[in-house]
């Protein structure tokens, strides 16, 4: 058995089928991560497992203990809000000593351990500032802090780095991970930023319509979306279907599956026509735009009148394709991912 | 041709700004002149006593009355606040789903006009099971349905501008329970906006003349009802008692301004600068 099991729980507002019997198991230590568009279920079924929501069926079990009817206050988890929700009238040593003090530690030992996660989270010389003297990175340091001083069974981090800017947020990213690794905390991340899931977990839930789409590591997740919604979802993916792909002059089209998806990155492009490769998905068509976003020129090539995007490594400067010329595309066969077509989205 | 209209505007608006404050204050200048003249003659007094300060103030039943006003002010907005705060609280908190019966609650003193209220009030607790007209706690309890708007309001205010509902979900993910939440995590980051609503009311209360005269009058004689019997005596007597009056509530609102012009503690929404990071 898992370290935190979730077994099959749902949760209605209404008519609206927040959860729908989601399962899902995470093991001591890991780092786990609900990644999904808004409205997708990932922040109520976290706040179901802190015990903020009620669940309508099912049950939570976090370290062999079944929590889904406890209280907040003993189930033990830690959680950081997207908000920070730092306490305004006390400074940030009595913000992270809040949960000691509640637990009536004596008063050495909350020093102490105060001091020591100060060290950690390196907010040194911070200790008598208010929230409000802090920047939000800082703030959202000692809203960690504050949860990981108690040594919770969980942490919950409910999109801790929505509010901050980029740079803080990439910085703070791999704090947080460096951090759950020192101290091995099992951690639930909530995120709608696929970036961000890749970058830190090792282990990412799909969510989409209270229903867990697909799970496997980030390369798993990357590399190999089962459905269109995860293909759409997590990348820059080509998306079409076989009807769309009918009367275009792609070569060597597999004659099974529905809807396919291939990476912008996996495609190859060389200059005019060329001859037919084994081994490969072929098709010919004109550069429509091309864009520089960095180290990546992102071209759209237009292949008898479907749009198809193509990542390439800006490596040497001078030698890109130019507007209106004709190129040729050529896609390894196993980077051809046929995938299930998602339901059209009603009722949303 | 855009600085020639500002001008033209900014001597239309200190003109408008001169004439309001002057209608603003003619009644208070004359009421002070009033209050230190000796004998009135023309436009301006003919000369200056201190005489009718000095009468006030060896009048027992002046102090007696500021005595019985602040005591019954303080007392009804104390109580109202100790059962509106948590009431509020809670129903902003765990049982929104009453928060709109609260406000049809709050709003419905704001229906009645005072002298209705005060005519149904005597009626009802002059005789039968509960004999209160008359006494100081049929003022304590129709004062605080006067108040009650005005304290829901700012509490509420306080609670949302401090995001109550977060800090509440954080102390208790943090072990605390709903009343520790409470008490020390709601309740001090709330004390400014209680303070202020509590202040306003006791300067309200102060200034209520429609219910104190009609529902306990001459047996617990406040402030505003001495000052009514005392119209018929002197001018120059009553001008002092406002004068004093006036110099009273300038000094609440001064302390108010003081409170809420303070800088918050807690920032509304969490967005702020990243000064000293990257």
């Amino acid at each position: 058995m898992s370290f935190v099991e979730i077994n099959e729980v749902s949760k209605s507002y209404g008519q609206l089928k927040v959860l729908d019997r989601v399962s899902l198991s995470i093991e001591r230590g890991e780092f786990v991560t609900l990644l999904g568009p808004s409205g997708c279920g990932k922040s109520t079924l976290l706040r179901a497992i802190a015990g903020l929501n009620t669940i309508d069926e099912g049950g939570i079990v976090v370290g062999g203990q079944d929590i889904t009817h406890l209280p907040p206050k003993r189930r033990g988890v830690g959680m950081v809000f997207q908000s920070y929700a730092l306490f305004p009238n006390m400074t940030v040593f009595e913000n992270i000593a809040f949960g000691l003090k509640m637990e009536k530690k004596p008063k050495q030992e909350i020093e102490q351990l105060v001091n020591e996660m100060i060290a950690t989270v390196d907010l040194k010389g911070k200790e008598n500032n208010y929230p409000h003297e802090l920047s939000g990175g800082q703030q959202q340091r000692v809203a960690l802090a504050r949860s990981l001083v108690k040594r919770p069974t969980v942490l919950l981090l409910d999109e801790p780095l929505s509010a901050l800017d980029a740079k803080i947020r990439r910085s703070l990213r791999n704090e947080i991970k460096e951090v759950q690794k020192k101290l091995n905390m099992t951690t639930i991340f909530v995120t709608h930023d696929q970036e961000e899931a890749l970058s830190v977990s090792d282990r990412i839930y799909v969510m989409n319509h209270g229903n867990i789409e697909q799970s496997g590591t980030p390369q798993e997740i990357y590399t190999s979306p089962k459905t269109e919604f995860v293909a759409r979802f997590i990348g820059n993916y080509n998306v079409w279907s076989r009807e769309e792909l009918q009367n275009t002059a792609f070569r060597g089209v597999p004659a099974e599956g529905e809807m396919f998806a291939v990476r912008p990155e996996s495609i190859r492009l060389t200059a005019g026509p060329a001859a037919e490769a084994s081994g490969e998905i072929t098709a010919d068509g004109s550069i429509v735009r091309a864009s520089v976003l960095g180290n990546v020129i992102r071209y759209e090539v237009d292949v008898s009148g479907l749009a198809v995007t193509v990542d390439t490594l800006f490596d040497k400067a001078g030698q890109e394709h130019r507007l209106g010329s004709r190129v040729t595309l050529h896609i390894p066969k196993d980077e051809w991912k046929a995938i299930q077509k998602s339901p059209s989205k009603t009722g949303r | 041709m855009q600085s020639k209209l500002s001008t033209g505007g900014k001597i239309w608006h200190i003109c408008v700004i001169i004439v309001v404050i002057a209608y603003m204050l003619t009644p208070v200048f004359g009421t002070i002149m009033f209050s230190i003249a000796d004998e009135w003659g023309g436009i301006l007094p003919k000369g200056y006593t201190l005489k009718w300060y000095e009468e006030l103030f060896n009048d027992l039943r002046f102090w007696q009355a500021i005595g019985r006003s602040f005591l019954v002010s303080i007392l009804s907005t104390v109580i109202t606040l100790i059962v509106m705060v948590p009431a509020v609280f809670v129903a902003a908190t765990y049982l929104p789903q009453y928060e709109r019966l609260m406000q049809g609650i709050v709003l419905l003193p704001f229906a009645l006009p005072g002298i209705v209220l005060a005519v149904g009030l005597m009626r009802i607790y002059s005789s039968g099971p509960i004999p209160l007209t008359g006494t100081i706690w049929i003022l304590v309890g129709v004062y605080f349905t006067v108040i009650m708007p005005y304290v829901y309001q700012s509490v509420r205010n306080s609670l949302r501008s401090i995001n109550a509902i977060q800090l509440v979900e954080a102390a208790e993910v943090l072990g605390a329970g709903k009343a520790q939440a409470f008490l020390r995590v709601v309740l001090p980051n709330i004390m400014p906006g209680l303070l202020v609503a509590g202040l306003l009311s006791i300067s309200l209360l102060l200034g209520e003349f429609v219910l104190a005269n009609m529902l306990v009058g001459g047996s617990f004689e406040v402030l505003q009802v001495f000052l009514f019997h005392k119209f018929s005596i002197s001018g120059h007597l009553v001008s002092a008692i406002i004068v004093i009056f006036f110099t009273v509530i300038f000094f609440f609102y001064l302390i108010i301004l003081t409170i809420s012009g303070r800088r918050p503690k807690a920032k509304p929404v969490a967005i702020a600068e990243e000064g000293d990071q990257a």
